[in-house]
């Protein structure tokens, strides 16, 4: 990495750059939000008008570029210019993946970064930069555990690789250490369905019924671990619903988080783990889900999901007071 | 307690919003150079605070509005691709002699927010390159209906769709994209917990769920998709579900399950919500509590009490509020009625339709 943060002349100054004619910005009628460049800044960015202009490829240029992102990092033309250089001077891209390590945890947040590394992927092709892609994701999730575009950028790798072997076999593991680290993590949880119901069937999943066992299993856990925790509770929905099973299924289980006190039965039920004896009950999301499976079964069942919506609007969840009361409102005129 | 919050909810310090808007106008410092490649939708952030809160003619001179809206409309580019506008000339020379460059091209998120900026700033349109536009709309719009930000590539999600949206909806002509390919591509950015995420299989975002909403409301019916049967009844109950879920129980909403209240998100949720008819499901004396605790002491509502205003937060805030007038509440809290669907006053968005039409002289 070359190091900017020795002081530099300026290009203007510099006799390798006096080659290169700089191109002021254009300043015409007064600009809205006009921005107070920093003498260093705006040096860097005539230069590299003045290059775009000439069309110059070359290492200079590259170099250019990088210090211009280093203090903008959102300027587009920079990358897409720097992107340019690397695929026509036919420069180790690897090497730019490196480069980038460090830029993409400093500008977690600037879209920019992941858009260069999707393209950098997409040049080279080869399953093991992507493995090693997975790698790095990892690592940059320690620093912004539910990054949007760390995210997203994790599962495009995926999707856009499709290695079963490779790339999907250790993906549920992973995962599911992200979940032990936060159970309420959504974008873990959303990630977990992305992998095992969203894209394509993974090896082993085959038996679709076994995987649904599986999942209904890992998530009735989790909300053991954790009950007040809608990700789990969403994912639970989430399942069923991919996998039409009406949510009746699970009443035993979402009975045992909708009463006031913990009561463990004599017989521990592995389908239906319970609440932990600290848990805070009864829960929102379970007493949600109970009304739901009363509305689903209709008739004269109706009015115990309505006494469930009432007692959401009245004592558990004020805050949705208005919404619980719509549900009433809809379910008694059906 | 409901009672309470609305009671002792502080004024709307109006004046100290306007100012903060009004001095970013003028200039950024250098900490904000990131906003070179998105000046315009900065700038319709702060133009959107100063229309919700009437004082677009008294703060700001008409010399003031001539230069601006003189500047936007040097920030339309024609070209191979079409017209469009760019986010600022920060990659541009010479306006005049500057040909076409692969580097400064036009993008569909500031061709937005310029077309509404010029609408607030009352332009009447006569410099818009309507077939242009349609053109560069076309050239925006990939493969999988979705569209692109600038012609030669950069994101493609659902923000830069709703934006395709807006515009044609403004133009009121569909013919600068695939309508159907779009709203399928909206469709399968729907994710099983209720929301949308920002591309297909992307995690349920407020700000995009917003987008898909609004998108689906705003495009006519096809053969394919008449809009009655877009969303079903059991969709439109789990987008529902899945917004009013959001609101946090500080009052404001979330972008994400089991995030932390931000204000962009009463807009972003409280919208959509507005849009699928489900609007009174909003406890908005808590969202006005929460909003009120955002505004920053020196001007300006942040994203979260006790952080650092800007103008995106500002705008989408108080846009939130004219949504959801707070009960009881005084005068300073009266904010004119927005345009749910593009995101304006119902005044500019009119401005906007009238002016912006194809087809009219």
């Amino acid at each position: 990495m070359y190091d900017f943060s020795e002081v530099e002349p300026l290009y203007a100054e510099r006799p390798d750059w006096a080659d290169v004619t700089p191109l002021q910005q254009y300043q015409g009628v007064d600009p809205l939000a006009p921005i107070n460049y920093s003498t260093e800044y705006q040096d860097a960015t005539d230069y590299f008008r003045g290059i775009v202009k000439t069309g110059e490829i070359s290492l200079r240029v590259l170099q250019l570029t990088e210090h211009i992102i280093r203090m903008n990092p959102g300027h587009y033309s920079a990358w897409q210019y720097r992107y340019r250089i690397l695929l026509a001077l036919q420069l180790p891209l690897e090497e730019e993946l490196r480069l980038m390590d460090q830029y993409a945890i400093d500008f977690l947040k600037t879209y920019q970064v992941w858009h260069h590394r999707r393209l950098l992927l997409g040049a080279l092709r080869s399953v093991d930069a992507a493995a090693a892609e997975l790698e790095f994701v990892a690592r940059a999730l320690d620093t912004d555990e539910k990054n949007y575009h760390t995210w997203s950028y994790r599962q495009w790798i995926l999707a856009h690789f499709n290695d079963e072997a490779r790339l999907w076999a250790g993906e549920r593991a992973w995962v599911e250490h992200m979940v032990e680290r936060d159970v309420r993590n959504n974008s873990a949880w959303h990630h977990r369905f992305f992998i095992v119901w969203g894209s394509g069937m993974r090896v082993g999943d085959e038996d679709r019924e076994r995987t649904l066992k599986r999942e209904l299993m890992y998530v009735k856990e989790k909300i053991a671990l954790a009950p007040n925790n809608p990700s789990a509770w969403n994912y639970l929905r989430g399942i069923l619903e991919h996998t039409h099973t009406p949510f009746s299924t699970q009443a035993i289980f979402v009975q045992l988080y909708t009463t006031s006190a913990s009561t463990p039965g004599d017989v521990f039920d592995l389908d239906n783990p319970p609440p932990s004896a600290s848990a805070v009950l009864p829960c929102e999301n379970a007493l949600e889900f109970l009304a739901d499976i009363y509305e689903q079964e209709g008739g004269a069942q109706i009015s115990k999901a309505i006494e469930i919506w009432r007692s959401l609007a009245d004592e558990h969840d004020t805050m949705r007071r208005k919404y619980w009361e719509y549900r009433i409102k809809g379910a008694s005129q059906t | 307690m409901k009672a309470a919050a609305s009671e002792s909810l502080p004024p709307l310090a109006r004046n100290s919003h306007a100012m903060h808007c009004k001095l970013c106008l003028s200039g950024l410092p250098f900490s904000q150079v990131e906003m070179d490649s998105s000046r315009i939708a900065l700038g319709f952030y702060c133009l959107g605070t100063l229309d919700l809160l009437g004082v677009l003619e008294t703060k700001t001179t008409p010399s003031e509005r001539e230069a601006w809206r003189n500047w936007l409309w040097e920030q339309q580019t024609h070209g191979r691709y079409g017209s469009g506008f760019k986010p600022s000339p920060y990659m541009t020379s010479d306006i005049l002699l500057d040909e076409e460059s692969e580097f400064d091209t036009p993008h569909l998120i500031m061709t937005y927010t310029a077309l509404m900026s010029l609408a607030i700033l009352r332009d009447d349109f006569s410099k818009l390159d309507r077939p242009g536009i349609l053109k560069f709309l076309r050239s925006c719009q990939r493969g999988d209906g979705s569209f692109s930000a600038s012609p030669n590539g950069g994101e493609a999600d659902l923000r830069i769709v709703y934006c395709a949206f807006v515009i044609s909806s403004l133009l009121d002509d569909w013919s600068g994209m695939n309508v159907d390919a779009a709203i399928a591509y909206v469709q399968r950015c729907s994710s099983y917990e209720g929301g949308y995420g920002q591309t297909p299989f992307g995690e349920a975002l407020g700000g995009t769920t917003y987008c898909a909403v609004a998108s689906l409301y705003l495009a006519p019916s096809t053969p394919l998709s008449p809009i009655e049967h877009r969303l079903s009844s059991s969709e439109r109950s789990r987008i529902i579900r899945w917004l009013v879920q959001k609101q946090t129980s500080l009052g404001g909403f979330s972008g994400r399950t089991a995030k932390a209240a931000d204000a962009c998100y009463c807009f972003w949720c409280g919208a959509a919500l507005n849009i699928l008819g489900a609007g009174d499901l909003v406890d908005s004396a808590a969202l006005a509590s929460f909003l009120g605790k955002c505004q920053y002491q020196f001007g300006g509502i942040s994203k979260a009490p006790s952080e650092r205003a800007d103008p995106y937060h500002t705008y989408l805030s108080l846009a939130a509020l004219a949504i959801y007038k707070p009960k009881g509440t005084n005068e300073s809290w009266e904010l004119p009625q927005v345009d749910v669907l593009r995101n304006a006053t119902v005044d500019t968005a009119l401005w906007a339709r009238n002016r912006i039409r194809a087809g009219e002289v």
